[in-house]
């Protein structure tokens, strides 16, 4: 496997300017969706089909009774176990070699279960008219700008980040930066952590929060929904091989019945059938 | 700023006060989180809890309006706990000059004062001196009429209990700040003080900057990396628009404008007067005729004083509010708002959109119609029948749409190209003044009228037809040899026979010779401290760092070596360093003067003591023009200096029916009055809305919910806002009771994307005693639930 | 096998199922198929050639959601037009007595075409009745579950979540007893006769007396049905 990479949010730098929102957008010529006034500085409750990235601003009183405000930016995490992988019916979202999750939009029926599965409720669906009016819909999420990594470039959102709160290289490399950069925040937030689920497998983007994941409305222990595990490795086999063992004993009745049949007829001379 | 933008990841401490760079200068947090990396503090005083304060170490609120006491505080600290940096005191500040006795202080007014006037005799401050004119000083700083002294007696009114029921700062966040920053007076260590327009938007603004230097001069804090006093500009180019004379008062290079008074009256006269024996200002004859052979060219002879009578004189001043002023009582006839947008950025912005109208015509320069190019529509709320306004509308193109260079808040230089060609008909600004001047030059060639002879003198040599060369504005800015052509390569080598000329002096040496325009470079290697000398042009002379001889000791070794910036290098014998000396290079430890870092003052050092300003030579507390409380530290209400103006124009609110103090801000996703961005759509779905920021508990008395539709009410009007319920802002502890403070962004406007009620409609014209800078951050309001 | 004289009524039509029934069993055998058919392609890549046909994916999901109402109708069609057969109905299906699990033996002689002996059954037999329950269960998880997908803002993420499986769960075991009981109505020769059943609400009486053999006789004794053991005809015949 080529070498994998991370992109590392390192929330004790981010200014919360909100560059990063804005790049995407334009890199990826996203259109603007205003939302309501929503009672603070956030500009929308969460990623949708076009903000593939939304900054948070979270007030929180910690422990000694201070007052935090928390930024996040906050995008898809490009899971290495990824449930939307998983119950794409389609076959339509898949990894990239750099392990980032891509959604591969020729293939995308627009049927939705991947946002309902994502752990992390990043992907969202959009409805589209094609150039006859007829709608459809994709499934729309952030990509890490796997098209700019390809051209050896970095996501656009880590390319305008000022502050280097948002980094992209190497995994092993960052898993290391994210491991000092804890060490050197401990003292200041003795609740910091690395934010690199298991449940999924480990992330492509990985945090060092200050606060427990909760505090920031994420997941303590996401994993992939035990009901995508049961539907797409036990439910949907078996019941394949159900139908398929039906139609076998429906084919082996229809055989053994005509078989049988012939004998008892050369038996008893037709003295069978009702009809 | 003193120091740069990159500078500040050598600092220790950065004390943000009456700023919130996280947001509105984003990039200052790129340096400061490098600083935080290597062990610097943080530390943010703010009346509200800012993505600022999230960013720093430490956060300690203020009630808008209250700098003083906080700093005089902070320097009553610093002396009486011996965290003062003494020998930096003593040799680089007049703390040892001697006052005379005439200059006196009492219950908040100095000596000299006419109240009729509402202004100082200033003379009553002046210094003691010797027969030869120089300051008498005692250099231990015991004589009760040293600088040192008197200072150390003005701030012992500035006691902590004091401080801190005005200010409303909790007692022992203020002490925090104190021990935080006052820790910088070592040796080794340099803080920085962060200001943007929180500080200056003030009627004590300038003394509130004052204090700030006073209290970085103690700690000989400024020269130093990581150090000084950094105002944080509020625009792109701000720095080179005051650079390049866009303040009233001033012509390109902080060289003072022409008054109509006897000393002004030739430029002889002028001259005798207005320049300095000592300091490097002595050389102001040279800066003042090379500009002038810049604008009159060969017009500009020794016979006729090189012009100089084509300079206009008046003792008005010209500030935006008194221009307002002017307008609103229909004494001016036209008026020309190149990007500027009053009916929004104004203060008191109802009344500045009244009197848009009473002008004849109006020229706006935009890129697009702004509420103030479309103050006469309906959607302004104007009955365009009653107006007769003539208006006209010039496209104008973006920065992107055109080539030129933009200084920023580091004094760099920036030359930019053009990126696309412009959209539709609009064209650059030069490119519109262009046209303008070849036009009215044409208009008024046979006329020889004083308007005409003014007009006819221009000498306007940047190109033929309608094309304008850019380059050639270029090489005059700089200055050359107006008989050889040959550029000058810097303002040393400008003479004052007219022999020389330079557009503005301060950036002369950008183009020192034919085709070398130094603020195109792009050299991005450190030259080491991060100075990137390769890398743009910053004045003066491509020093990144003023005043950095303060960074060496008197005898020219660096306090420390890990803020060391120049110093002298006996071997070579002269000053080397990762900076260009802020000195004369060559100047040897035998010289007169090696001694005296602070060049641009006439003592060589700097002024903890300042007799020039127009409020005092300490800065003194009084209260904001609108305030909930009585001024504890004197009977003087509001600062004695400042211009009042009555009616109509500026009506004044007290606290019995508006007790709530507000102050206005940016935020990151808009700028300015907000056209630029309230016309991008990213933008304005990040920040769609007007909204005010308050307490829980104000929003609990006066019963409102987040999300609500509010009023704030101001004795000059009313906005509509969605109110945002925020526990960044506490009520402030003030006399032991509380006040609330509310705030809100002042970017909205009718037109655009993102739209809402203007801010400014609520803030009164009352302007600085010194600057006029009109006071948007602190007056008083009410609230109430829109429904 | 019984092997009993025709009796001269014995090709007579009985009614089984009443109208109602026939109208409510096609519409929900069609809109099953069309259920099935238009969700296919998104079961398994296998079928997604399916899709053009059907208009797209935004044609199949607007088509699968269609004949998913008109999936749940029959119900109601039942309840208003023939609730007393509808409550006939599901009384048989929770009455279960010995002679039901006795059947099941002998069911599966019958299915691969062996000798085997009819155990008395009343209106279904123990077959019927477990196709029905396993459709009706079926039915319930497939509708709910894809009330929970058709409308996912309505309900928690894990309810959706789990809505997929179930809506898998529903139709896999679904189409697999639907495979069986189409193969035994349309193809098998001993339970082919009541084909017409579905299709008319008649069966011939011989059969329905053969399969039904409980409900049958009480149906003669309400003198609804041809006594098809009647000496006298016996003898006649």
């Amino acid at each position: 496997m080529a070498t994998e990479y991370v992109k590392l949010v390192d929330v004790t730098k981010c200014d919360g300017c909100r560059a990063c929102m804005v790049a995407c957008k334009n890199w990826n010529d996203l259109p603007a969706e205003p939302e309501e006034f929503s009672g603070t500085v956030q500009s929308h409750k969460k990623t949708t089909a076009d903000t593939w990235n939304v900054l948070q601003y979270i007030e929180h009183e910690n422990g000694k009774g201070d007052l935090e405000y928390l930024f996040r930016h906050s995008s898809c995490f490009h899971c290495t176990d990824a449930a939307c992988e998983k119950v794409c019916p389609e076959n339509a979202i898949s990894y990239s070699k750099f392990g980032t999750v891509v959604i591969d939009h020729d293939k995308c029926v627009g049927c939705g279960y991947c946002v309902q599965n994502c752990p992390f409720e990043v992907i969202s669906l959009k409805e589209y008219k094609d150039k006859n009016g007829k709608e459809y819909k994709l499934s729309q999420k952030c990509t890490m700008c796997t098209d700019r990594l390809e051209e050896g470039l970095q996501p656009a959102c880590v390319t305008t980040c000022h502050t280097n709160a948002l980094e992209f290289g190497n995994k092993d490399e960052m898993l290391a930066k994210a491991e000092k950069r804890l060490s050197e925040i401990k003292g200041k937030f003795p609740n910091a952590n690395i934010y690199n689920p298991k449940g999924v497998g480990g992330t492509h983007t990985i945090y060092v929060l200050t606060e427990k994941p909760s505090v920031y409305g994420l997941p303590e222990n996401p994993k992939v929904p035990t009901s995508a595990v049961v539907w797409k490795d036990y439910a949907q086999p078996i019941g394949k091989m159900m139908i398929g063992a039906t139609t076998m004993a429906v084919v082996g009745a229809f055989i053994t019945n005509n078989i049988i049949s012939k004998r008892i007829k050369g038996k008893e001379d037709g003295g069978e059938g009702h009809e | 700023m003193t120091n740069h933008w990159n500078d500040l990841q050598y600092t220790d401490c950065a004390l943000i006060i009456g700023g919130n760079p996280a947001e509105n200068h984003p990039i200052s947090f790129r340096w400061l989180t490098k600083a935080k990396e290597k062990g610097g503090k943080i530390v943010s005083v703010d009346p509200r809890f800012t993505r600022t304060s999230a960013m720093a170490d430490h956060y300690a609120p203020l009630r808008s309006g209250t700098d003083i006491p906080f700093i005089g505080g902070m320097i009553k600290y610093a002396i009486e706990n011996n965290l003062i940096h003494k020998e930096y005191v003593a040799k680089y500040t007049n703390a040892s000059f001697i006052v005379k006795e005439s200059y006196k202080f009492e219950d908040g007014l100095f000596t000299g004062y006419d109240e009729a006037k509402r202004a100082y005799d200033k003379t009553q401050w002046a210094w003691e001196t010797t027969e030869d004119g120089k300051p008498v000083k005692d250099e231990t700083l015991e004589h009760p009429r040293s600088v040192f002294q008197l200072m150390k007696k003005h701030y012992s009114r500035y006691d902590v209990d004091t401080v801190t029921s005005v200010t409303g700062t909790p007692k022992e966040d203020y002490l925090k700040v104190c021990e935080m920053f006052c820790s910088t007076g070592k040796v080794g260590k340099s803080g920085t003080i962060m200001y943007a327009m929180g500080a200056t938007q003030h009627t004590v603004g300038t003394q509130n900057v004052r204090s700030y230097a006073m209290l970085q001069l103690l700690l000989g804090n400024i020269g130093l990396p990581g150090g000084g006093i950094n105002a944080m500009r509020g625009e792109s180019n701000v720095q080179g628009s005051t650079d390049f004379a866009l303040l009233f008062d001033n012509l390109p290079g902080y060289l003072g404008m022409t008054k109509a008074i006897p000393e002004h009256a030739t430029l002889k006269a002028h001259l005798e007067k207005e320049t300095p024996k000592s300091g490097y200002w002595s050389n102001k004859p040279k800066f003042i005729v090379s500009l002038l052979k810049a604008w009159y060219g060969p017009n500009a002879t020794a016979d006729n004083e090189f012009g100089y009578q084509f300079l206009p004189k008046g003792n008005k001043n010209y500030s935006h509010i008194n221009l307002f002023n002017a307008m609103y009582k229909g004494e001016l006839e036209g008026a020309f708002l190149f990007g500027t947008n009053p009916v929004v950025g104004g203060p008191n912005a109802g009344k500045e959109k009244e009197a848009l109208g009473n002008l004849k015509w109006m020229v706006a320069v935009d890129l697009w119609e702004t509420e103030s190019s479309a103050f006469w529509q309906k959607e302004a709320g104007s009955d365009p029948a009653k107006i007769n306004t003539e208006v006209f509308l010039l496209p104008a193109c973006s920065s992107y749409e055109k080539e030129g260079s933009v200084s920023n808040s580091s004094r760099w230089m920036q030359y930019r190209w053009q990126a696309i060609k412009p959209v539709g008909e609009s064209k650059a600004d030069l490119e519109i003044m262009h046209e303008l001047m070849t036009k009215i030059k044409a208009l008024y060639k046979n006329e020889s009228t004083p308007a005409a002879k003014q007009v006819n003198a221009v000498h306007w040599n940047y190109g033929e037809g309608k094309e304008i060369d850019i380059d050639l504005v270029c090489k005059e800015i700089n200055g050359y040899d107006v008989n050889t052509g040959k550029q000058i390569n810097g303002f040393g080598n400008l003479k004052d026979d007219g022999s020389t000329c330079s557009g503005n002096w301060i950036y002369c040496g950008f183009y020192p010779e034919e085709g070398k325009n130094l603020a195109q470079r792009r050299d991005s290697k450190d030259t080491g401290m991060s100075m990137y000398l390769n890398w743009s042009f910053a004045w003066p002379m491509n020093r990144r760092i003023i005043y950095n001889r303060a960074a060496a000791d008197p005898s020219g070794k660096p306090w420390s070596k890990e803020k060391a910036v120049i110093w002298w290098d006996a071997a070579q014998n002269k000053w080397a360093g990762y900076d260009v000396p802020d000195f004369v290079a060559t100047k040897k430890p035998t010289d007169p003067g090696f001694t005296d870092p602070f060049i641009m003052i006439a003592d060589g050092v700097a002024g903890l003591y300042a007799p020039t300003l127009n409020d005092g030579p300490f800065p003194e507390h009084y209260e904001p023009y609108e305030s909930p409380i009585p001024n504890a530290f004197s009977s003087q209400e509001i600062n004695p200096a400042i211009t009042l103006f009555d009616g109509d124009f500026n009506k004044r609110g007290f606290k019995v029916d508006y007790p709530i103090v507000a102050t206005t801000y940016r935020v990151s996703e808009h700028w300015q009055s907000g056209t630029m961005t309230r016309n991008q759509e990213w933008l304005s779905e990040l920040v769609p809305y007007m909204y005010v920021e308050m307490s829980e508990e104000l929003a609990k008395e006066k019963g409102i919910n987040n999300k609500d539709e509010i009023i704030v009410s101001s004795a000059r009007g009313e906005v509509k806002a969605y109110a945002m319920v925020t526990k960044r802002f506490k009520p402030h502890t003030v006399k032991g009771k509380k006040i609330h403070q509310i705030g809100m962004p002042w970017h909205f406007g009718y037109k655009g994307i993102a739209t809402g009620d203007t801010a400014n409609r609520l803030t009164p014209h009352i302007g600085d005693a010194n600057t006029m800078i009109p006071e948007y951050k602190a007056f008083l309001c009410d609230v109430r639930r829109a429904d | 096998m019984s092997n009993h004289q025709q009796h001269p009524k014995a090709n007579e039509k009985i009614r089984r199922f009443p109208k109602a029934f026939v109208w409510a069993h096609a519409i929900n055998g069609i809109a099953f198929f069309a259920l099935y058919i238009t969700a296919l392609p998104m079961y398994t890549e296998f079928f997604d050639w399916l899709y053009p046909v059907l208009g797209g994916p935004a044609g199949a999901r607007l088509l699968h959601r269609i004949f998913a109402v008109i999936f749940i109708t029959p119900t109601f069609i039942l309840l208003i037009f023939s609730p007393k057969f509808f409550f006939k109905w599901m009384k048989e299906l929770i009455t279960w007595k010995k002679r039901d699990l006795e059947f099941f033996s002998e069911f599966v002689k019958e299915l691969f075409g062996f000798n085997f002996k009819h155990v008395k059954q009343t209106f279904f037999n123990a077959g019927e009745k477990i196709n029905s329950v396993i459709q009706i269960l079926c039915a319930i998880l497939v509708i709910v579950s894809g009330f929970t997908m058709w409308f996912p803002g309505f309900f928690p993420r894990a309810i959706v979540q789990w809505g997929y499986v179930l809506h898998n769960v529903g139709f896999g075991l679904g189409i697999a007893v639907i495979v069986g009981h189409v193969y035994l109505s349309v193809v098998h020769k001993h339970s082919r006769p009541g084909y017409s059943g579905v299709v008319t609400g008649k069966v011939p009486a011989w059969w329905a007396k053969g399969h039904y053999t409980e409900w049958y006789d009480e149906e003669v004794k309400k003198g609804n049905f041809p006594d098809l053991d009647d000496p006298k005809h016996k003898k006649g015949a």
